[in-house]
């Protein structure tokens, strides 16, 4: 299983640095409402804090690209997707990472690289403000952002090999999901049948797979 | 072949790719590589040496430095946390009971409740599934109509995309080039007019077929009064706010009421009467904001614009329909100003309608909205007895927070005080500190409600930055200029061209989710806007309502799969698609009304923020 474990150490390598970089977004709130503060109720604001705010939602987002990929969350048009066979998913997917991504993501590196190193040479500044804070580390981001979103896709081409040889998908990272908020809310309920409660909980997340194939893929399963 | 030919297999392919299956963010980068290296192929340069790489690199830089999109993280990450923060069966269940004498109660409640949960969460599947759970199964038992119980669910479900504060709205403002607030103040009435035509619906079918919706059994409309609560209104008086008032006065009786090991302490009793007078406070406070924003502050600095205001309002084109009807009855929170609505002298100055100080009208209005409303506030202090009040402490204690919250971002938002990304961040921080004085804030959830504001914040910002070099590659090709000669040629009036686009989008609608729709193919349809005189705010926000409609239509509703997984077994998928027919004429409906009378949308907008 060296395969396997390839892909969960690349798998815990984008999911690692994706979540140590989401962080920022508290970082970010407490920032701008200190901001609000100094702005509004001392009437002092502080100059590069438009910047700041620039930087560390860019750095957010971007460093955060592999992790979503590793946790197959980029939004695609599943409608006819989601009703194919493993197989026929995962050769249509090889297909298009050779095609699209890795020239795209290549390019991206390249191109990042570039302009981080030309940034870098010149000792780079912002210039829509006065005496702006420098932007040659900011700039660094696009090439390691998409250095970690190539190793992933990497790991995702992999993925499509053996799902073409077994004929399922190897198993990903578990991870904090959105139809999470069900089993939350209603563990915490007083007012709910507790028996519907369990029922519930218990098959939510196939609910949200049938549902996002539109019943395509398993109607009969509920 | 040619460029424009080359830009429409472009648009081709981004379609066949897309319904592959393939994520959409690294196709449109892909082929926006391929097709912009070869529009800047230029055989005397080395083959690394190409133009397009430079576009790439500036575009992602472009997102990455994007002031709209910035908002993003921050407002879902406030909905993340106010989703998991604020207890809904807690909340269903006070409303519920605070309408529990109008027909068809349960349905009205879950439609209030999904409104009022559109507002903190913006998604569709969470939403349907624990209203499923909470209301639809409760709503057969008391022997509803199966197709009203599951259309108010699915219809209540999907209104989260469109009230604002949400996601879509801030990325068809970085799409489209618009200001974020003025987007928000346009969707704000259409969304609770929504919502408030699928309650007349739901409120006139069950008067007229009572059948449909049986009254509930006595022991589900009992509401649980305290033993203390009985016993000191049979000792002070059946009006609680009298009682309680006089009990602040002689606390004696009070002080020795001892039920269910509860003992009646002084302060319990301040506690309780200033329970009873949150909604004196919430009348006078709406009241007294209406006032000073529409009087005290326009005229405290006039040239003090607000700074959203200023920020990135683009010059828009003459809207549809300058000068329409000013709608007829005032609104308690936004009295004023209704006059003067799309009147020419004063959309030509500078000043917002807001700016010039009140409008004649707005002292007679404000004067009847304020007699009416504490005529009623009266009349329900009048009948203010142990029930009511209990009532009115569940509704305090489970929706207020959320409730104020919300109210504090958005108005701070609409009255231009911050901008939207600085309200997003107070409204962050604001559900946080709800979320630990509700006492459910814990260590996992908070990790979880930063991982899924990064997920979330990703998918969108990468699809942003592929659709980003996909469309500056096809206005290169001239596939743009082409799109908009065929148009042009086609000699459409305005209503044809509004009808063929949001036709388009409908059916959009359907395979693909509402990122897709407004990063890819709104802005093919934004530049013909302009030659078609309609306004982007307006269009935006009947696309907005639009993809309501086309997340209701069957088959591929993915809110009827959501609720069909948590209804019982002989709940069939066509009974829930039955259900959902009446809400989708009902959006459509809605539309029409929207495009016929555009102040609707629009009247706030220029009244906060002037234009148009």
């Amino acid at each position: 299983m060296t395969v396997q474990r390839f892909l969960l150490f690349v798998d815990h390598v984008s999911t690692w640095a994706g979540k140590a970089f989401s962080w920022i977004i508290l970082l970010l709130t407490a920032v701008v409402c200190v901001e609000v503060f100094k702005r509004y109720i001392l009437n002092n604001p502080t100059a590069w804090m438009f910047d700041a705010d620039n930087f560390m939602y860019g750095t957010l987002f971007m460093m955060c690209g592999a992790y979503t990929l590793a946790q197959d969350a980029h939004v695609r048009g599943d409608f006819l997707y989601g009703s194919m066979r493993p197989r026929m998913q995962a050769s249509l997917d090889l297909v298009l990472y050779v095609v699209f991504f890795l020239p795209g993501i290549a390019a991206l590196i390249y191109a990042g690289w570039d302009y981080a190193h030309a940034s870098w040479i010149i000792g780079e500044h912002v210039n829509d403000t006065a005496d702006g804070p420098p932007v040659y580390h900011f700039k660094t981001v696009i090439p390691i952002a998409g250095a970690l979103v190539m190793l992933q896709g990497i790991a995702e081409i992999v993925r499509c090999v053996v799902c073409l040889q077994t004929g399922e998908w190897p198993d990903r990272l578990a991870d904090a999901e959105e139809i999470d908020v069900v089993e939350e809310q209603l563990s915490g309920s007083q007012y709910i049948d507790k028996e519907a409660v369990k029922e519930a909980i218990a098959k939510v997340h196939e609910i949200d797979e049938v549902a996002r194939q539109r019943g395509m893929g398993g109607e009969t399963k509920l | 072949m040619s460029d424009p030919a080359l830009g429409l297999m472009m648009l081709t392919l981004i379609v066949i790719v897309i319904m592959m299956g393939f994520p959409t963010a690294f196709t449109l980068m892909g082929l926006g590589m391929f097709f912009g290296y070869i529009a800047f192929y230029d055989p005397t340069h080395a083959w690394l040496d190409n133009r397009v790489f430079d576009l790439m690199v500036q575009r992602t830089y472009g997102a990455m430095t994007n002031d709209t999109l910035i908002s993003i993280p921050l407002f879902v990450l406030m909905g993340y946390v106010m989703e998991r923060g604020a207890l809904v069966d807690k909340m269903f269940y006070s409303v519920r009971l605070a309408f529990r004498k109008v027909p068809a109660s349960l349905a009205v409640a879950t439609l209030i409740i999904c409104t009022f949960w559109g507002i903190a969460s913006g998604l569709v599947g969470a939403v349907v599934v624990l209203m499923g759970v909470i209301a639809f199964n409760p709503m057969l038992k008391a022997g509803y109509d199966v197709k009203l119980a599951s259309g108010v669910i699915t219809a209540g479900g999907t209104l989260g995309i469109l009230i604002p504060p949400s996601v879509m709205i801030i990325v068809y403002a970085a799409v489209a080039g618009q200001s974020v607030v003025k987007l928000y103040a346009s969707a704000m009435l259409p969304g609770f007019f929504l919502s408030a035509l699928y309650l007349i619906y739901v409120l006139a079918w069950a008067l007229l077929n009572p059948k449909i919706a049986p009254k509930l059994p006595e022991e589900q409309t009992r509401v649980p009064v305290p033993e203390w609560v009985r016993k000191f209104a049979s000792a002070y008086s059946p009006n609680m706010l009298v009682g309680l008032c006089k009990a602040m006065v002689s606390p004696g009786q009070a002080t020795r009421i001892e039920a269910d090991g509860v003992r009646v302490t002084y302060w319990m009793l301040v506690k309780n009467l200033t329970a009873a007078l949150v909604p004196l406070a919430m009348t006078l406070g709406t009241l007294w904001l209406a006032w000073w924003y529409v009087v005290i502050h326009q005229q405290a600095g006039p040239e003090d614009r607000p700074a959203a205001a200023i920020h990135q309002t683009v010059p828009a084109p003459q809207q549809l329909g300058a000068g329409v009807t000013a709608p007829s009855a005032p609104s308690t929170s936004q009295a004023g100003g209704l006059e003067q609505l799309g009147s020419p002298e004063l959309l030509q100055g500078p000043a917002t309608p807001a700016e010039v100080g009140p409008p004649e009208g707005f002292y007679l209005y404000f004067t009847i909205s304020a007699v009416i409303l504490l005529l009623i506030l009266g009349y329900y202090y009048w009948k203010l007895d142990a029930d009511q009040f209990e009532i009115l402490k569940l509704l305090t204690s489970s929706t207020m927070p959320l409730g104020i919250l919300t109210v504090v971002v958005l108005a701070v938002i609409l009255f231009g005080i911050t901008t939207a990304s600085e309200s997003a961040a107070i409204g962050a921080a604001g559900a946080y500190l709800l979320a630990i004085q509700a006492g459910t804030l814990n260590w996992q959830r908070v990790k979880e409600s930063v991982f899924l504001t990064a997920k979330t914040t990703a998918m969108v910002c990468w699809l942003f930055v592929g659709s980003a070099l996909f469309s500056a590659v096809f206005a290169i090709l001239g596939g743009q200029s082409l799109v908009e000669e065929w148009v042009l040629s086609l000699h459409m009036s305005p209503l044809q061209f509004m009808l063929l686009s949001q036709a388009i989008i409908f059916v959009l609608g359907w395979p693909l989710e509402w990122t897709e729709i407004i990063v890819i193919f709104v802005p093919i349809f934004l530049p013909l806007l302009k030659h078609f005189n309609i306004d982007p705010i307006l269009w935006g926000t009947i696309v907005f309502v639009n993809l309501q409609a086309a997340f209701l239509s069957p088959p591929v509703a993915m809110s009827a799969f959501y609720l069909k997984g948590v209804a019982p077994k002989h709940v069939t998928l066509n009974q829930i698609f039955a259900g959902m027919m009446p809400y989708m004429i009902i959006v459509c409906i809605c539309m029409a009304i929207m495009y016929v009378w555009p102040g609707m949308s629009l009247w706030l907008p220029n009244y906060l923020y002037g234009g148009g």
